[in-house]
């Protein structure tokens, strides 16, 4: 591989790393306290209705992920190592 | 961090971190990570019943994020995934109930776990072998890196088989294969999966390289599109047993989902006989893991 394709793509690393740790601290901030209280009590108290929430807040969390740093790393003009 | 779920106090980078580990080999490798984020998220504190439920949460959402990776770059045959689904499902349910009509004999225990053994150390030093007489070829007869393969006999076999209805698989490169060979496939990988109570992607990816000759590109984005549907399966029967924290998944899931971007985008870089030479470390490290339990638990004496 071309050592100017290697430093983009460390480049494209790197960033992808910056954001999604921004992203953990984020949902470990804000996300994670407003979703714990209805998460926790609705584990106690109907089981089917939580899986089938947490399967779909998982599905969407994927989802949104994805499209966000597909979406950065187009404006940031990386995308031609994807 | 207290996760109110579990009630156990556990550093979201840590898991996240996990994730990303975990992320990685999902990407690069098409496997769901349970051998190695299981242990891990054990050692974190995370209680055992947690363990198993929230770790398939996790791999719902990583594999989403690298099977979309891999079908950018053209590397998933959906057909060929949703049809193995089938005969999966079938073998989970099988080798479930096998194990449970084994429960009721002494040592089943120390003798599934000395059978899962040697079948990783088989597929491991097979795979090994493979690719590692697949890059000699490439040095010696300069033939395509890409399309090089060590050992192509049971392909060419497992295509002559002639059992109605026969089916194609234009996005893999098949013109034409028994479907009752792709059903078979699924249940194999299904039954261990079911017996030995691990993900199928250790053994699912060499078999589709090995029996039914797909690029290993192409296996490692089918096989990551079959365990989003198997895990997501899994996930919703772990929680509605109460099996699963998902607060912790959705941490976890964080990291893993730029583990397996970075590893899913890294398969463009390194050809097929590459892959699986790295690949043929997994299964041996999953072997020494089961070695370990048995040892430690007692099971099995020197």
């Amino acid at each position: 591989m071309e050592r100017k394709k290697i430093r983009v793509l460390l480049r494209n690393l790197a960033i992808e790393l910056i954001i999604y740790a921004i992203l953990v601290i984020i949902y470990s901030i804000i996300v994670l306290r407003l979703l714990s209280e209805p998460l926790t009590q609705l584990f106690h108290t109907n089981l089917v209705t939580y899986a089938f929430a947490g399967l779909g807040l998982i599905v969407a969390q994927g989802a949104l992920l994805d499209a966000v740093t597909s979406f950065l790393l187009k404006q940031l003009g990386l995308e031609q190592l994807e | 961090m207290e996760f109110p779920i579990t009630g156990v106090t556990i550093n979201p980078l840590l898991l996240a971190g996990i994730g990303f580990l975990v992320g990685i080999l999902g990407g690069f490798f098409g496997v769901g990570g349970g051998f190695i984020a299981g242990p891990l998220m054990f050692w974190a504190g995370v209680p055992m019943n947690f363990v198993v439920g929230t770790d398939m949460a996790h791999m719902t959402g990583k594999s989403i994020v690298a099977t979309r990776r891999h079908r950018a770059l053209g590397h998933v045959d959906i057909k060929l995934g949703l049809l193995m689904v089938v005969g999966t499902i079938l073998g989970v349910e099988c080798g479930a109930q096998i194990l449970e009509a084994l429960k009721t004999v002494g040592s089943m225990d120390m003798v599934i776990g000395l059978i899962y053994i040697v079948i990783l150390v088989v597929i491991s030093a097979f795979t090994a072998w493979e690719s590692l007489r697949a890059l000699r070829m490439v040095r010696e007869e300069r033939i395509d890196v890409q399309e090089a393969m060590g050992f192509e006999g049971v392909a060419q076999r497992v295509y002559r088989i002639n059992l109605p209805p026969m089916v194609s698989f234009p996005a893999s490169g098949i013109a034409s294969i028994s479907l009752w060979v792709v059903l078979g496939v699924g249940f194999i990988t299904g039954l261990l999966a079911g017996m030995l109570g691990v993900g199928g992607g250790f053994i699912r990816m060499p078999l589709l390289v090995y029996l039914i000759g797909i690029p290993t590109h192409v296996a490692v984005g089918t096989d990551l599109f079959e365990i989003v549907i198997s895990a997501g399966y899994g996930t919703l029967t772990h929680a509605v047993k109460g099996n699963v924290d998902i607060l912790m998944a959705l941490v976890m899931q964080t990291g893993a989902a730029i583990g397996a971007q970075i590893g899913a985008t890294s398969t463009r870089f390194f050809a097929g006989p590459r892959i699986r030479l790295f690949f043929s470390a997994l299964p041996l490290v999953g072997a020494l893991l089961v070695l370990f339990r048995l040892l430690s638990g007692g099971m099995l004496h020197f």
